[in-house]
């Protein structure tokens, strides 16, 4: 067998140990736990609330582009940090070159509110 | 390992030089797109053709760095050799800004007479043209791969754009569902690439995928990635059997948005393409010369054949389309006994076909303003009322056909001159004869337009004249005088052996 596949040969044993551990671990807790169950245990759990409704009720599409623009600062936020504890060795460079690219970003929230979708109505 | 990471961390940041005037033609299209978005955002609603006017001027405006570059003449390597400014580059970019031009003067009326988001329309159009200038100066996967999603994802958008209308929906979806496929297939090839050499650039990959690279028999490795990364790219020029998704986005997506599709993305896959197998894969031609012989006859025959049975001028112009992508890859099959010849072969025919193609799709444009339709029926007896346009129409399709002296006869010798040469080889004497069979079952549906506009009667007795709007007839005399002149000059095969890669 070569080097190459003996690598592979780890990762699937790696796996299968994995997959092992698990069926072990859950075999184990059912047959070691008492069983009793009542209607109450079947409910889902929503914050100790009781659902309301139907699992298919719909949730309101505004959401979603509120969504994105999450995305849009949460990726902003992802190049930041990292640029923000080297500010002083980037230099000027580093600075001008984090400016453009916030005013680019900053583009898509204008265009996002010039065509009104940060309105709630 | 970590004390590596500290070590990078401790050492000073090197400011990468960067060259402006390398650059210049890209930062000039993303000022401009920047600038479409504004001027869509602040100007009163129901101001038209504002837009259309600033991205067709930003797209002029980006090519005169381009021609300055070119004055210059200089070489240009950026990014540790990630990216470059070469003949090759220049001479795809300036086609890439030109055809897209082409485009905006096409897309005009279209949008602005539709029910369609104009400001978006032109900027995502912009998007995808930046990604394909990127596309031409990579010399690097990642960065071609960026580019690659540059062009493509704004092009699924474009390709939807119809957005009550179903076929328009089913037009976008395809695409996109097709495009992730094959950019996931690709991906996959990279990283195998990436494995085999260590290194994401061109010119290290080729030393590590040559034949004798003292890496032991990884072979097959070094095969599987370079067949998936060349097929991720066979999609985008959509090669039979990657081809299934061309005519339903073709005929689904708006008409602009369609010769956008059929001519600069094409052309943006097979400048990925040459760059690949010219560059990274030269040492490889085993690999890539069978596949691309087996992918260029599938195409031009299958492409050939199902186009002789359409209706529709649009999904005939998609089939042919797909045929006409065969002929460009044919050259690619004797990569390895003839590279410039194939290189120069491909950027002609690119070239050639920009202009003819985007010519047949303007006054495909044009005749379905007035006849409302894209049945090829319904062009009958277009010559009782546009005689020139059916003149146009006829060299056009005649040029597509390859009947001199109009350029595609052009493209299709330089295709035939690069199979047969420097000396004849029995894979590139079989390809040849394949491509000849199919330039003759090609005439056939050509001619057959052409007969319905001189020859059959108009359908519905309406014989009042085409109105042609200024863009249009703009966009139509551009392509017919580059059509004319790429077939009686050596414009187009000069232009294709100046555009040389840059040394690696």
């Amino acid at each position: 067998m070569s080097d190459f596949l003996r690598d592979y040969l780890t990762v699937g044993i790696f796996g299968l140990t994995g997959v092992a551990l698990v069926g072990l671990l859950l075999g184990l807790g059912s047959l070691l736990r008492p069983t009793r169950p009542q209607p109450q245990k079947y409910i889902n759990y929503e914050s100790g609330v009781d659902p309301v409704g139907t699992g298919w009720g719909q949730s309101n599409v505004r959401y979603y582009i509120f969504a994105l623009l999450f995305v849009m600062f949460d990726v902003e936020a992802v190049f930041i940090f990292p640029f923000a504890t080297r500010v002083d060795a980037y230099g000027w460079f580093g600075l001008i070159e984090m400016g453009i690219f916030i005013v680019v970003l900053a583009l898509g929230l204008l265009y996002a509110w010039k065509k009104k979708v940060l309105r709630w109505v | 390992m970590f004390a590596f990471l500290l070590q990078s961390v401790a050492s000073t940041f090197d400011r990468p030089a960067i060259d402006l005037h390398a650059l210049a033609p890209e930062f000039v299209l993303t000022g401009a797109l920047v600038v479409v978005l504004l001027v869509d955002l602040f100007t009163p609603k129901g101001s038209r053709g504002i837009v259309p006017s600033v991205a067709g001027i930003g797209i002029l405006a980006a090519m005169v760095p381009v021609l300055t570059l070119a004055l210059d003449g200089a070489d240009r390597s950026m990014f540790g050799g990630a990216y470059v400014v070469d003949n090759f580059s220049l001479v795809l970019q300036a086609m890439f800004l030109l055809a897209a031009y082409v485009v905006v003067l096409l897309s005009t009326n279209y949008v602005a007479e539709g029910d369609y988001a104009e400001g978006e329309y032109y900027f995502l159009l912009l998007c995808a043209l930046l990604g394909m200038l990127v596309m031409a100066s990579s010399r690097d996967l990642i960065t071609m791969f960026v580019a690659l999603e540059l062009l493509s994802i704004p092009a699924y958008m474009l390709a939807g754009w119809r957005k009550r209308d179903r076929r328009g929906n089913e037009a976008g979806v395809k695409y996109y569902l097709m495009g992730v496929f094959a950019s996931a297939v690709m991906l996959y090839g990279m990283s195998l690439l990436y494995g085999i050499s260590g290194s994401t650039l061109f010119s290290d990959i080729a030393l590590a995928v040559a034949r004798g690279n003292g890496l032991g028999d990884t072979t097959p490795l070094i095969t599987l990635g370079v067949v998936f990364v060349l097929i991720g790219f066979a999609f985008k020029v959509s090669a039979v059997p990657f081809h299934t998704w061309a005519p339903d986005t073709y005929e689904g997506a708006p008409t602009p948005v369609t010769a956008f599709l059929a001519v600069s993305s094409k052309a943006a896959g097979f400048v990925a393409l040459l760059q690949l197998i010219l560059i990274a894969f030269i040492g490889r031609d085993d690999v890539v010369g069978p596949l691309m012989w087996v992918l260029a006859a599938l195409t031009m025959t299958v492409g050939n054949l199902i186009a002789l049975r359409q209706t529709n001028i649009v999904r005939m112009l998609a089939y042919s389309g797909v045929a006409q992508a065969g002929f460009m890859l044919a050259p690619l099959a004797v990569v390895g006994s003839n590279s410039d010849g194939a290189r120069s072969a491909v950027v002609t025919y690119l070239l050639i076909y920009a202009a003819m193609n985007l010519g047949a799709f303007a006054v495909v444009l044009i005749v379905a303003r007035k006849t409302r339709s894209a049945e090829i029926a319904s062009w009958g007896g277009l010559f009782e009322y546009a005689p020139g346009l059916t003149v146009l129409m006829t060299v056009f399709l005649f040029s597509l056909a390859g009947i001199p002296p109009l350029g595609g006869w052009l493209a299709k010798f330089v295709v035939f001159r690069a199979l047969l040469s420097p000396d004849l080889t029995a894979g590139g004497v079989i390809l040849a004869v394949v491509v000849g069979v199919n330039s003759v079952i090609a005439l056939y549906y050509y001619a057959n337009v052409a007969r319905q506009m001189w020859m059959n009667p108009v359908p519905d007795g309406d014989r009042t004249p085409v109105r042609i709007p200024f863009s249009l007839a703009a966009a139509v005399t551009l392509s017919v005088v580059l059509t004319v002149a790429f077939g009686v000059s050596d414009l187009a095969t000069h232009l294709g052996d100046l555009a040389t890669f840059l040394p690696a």
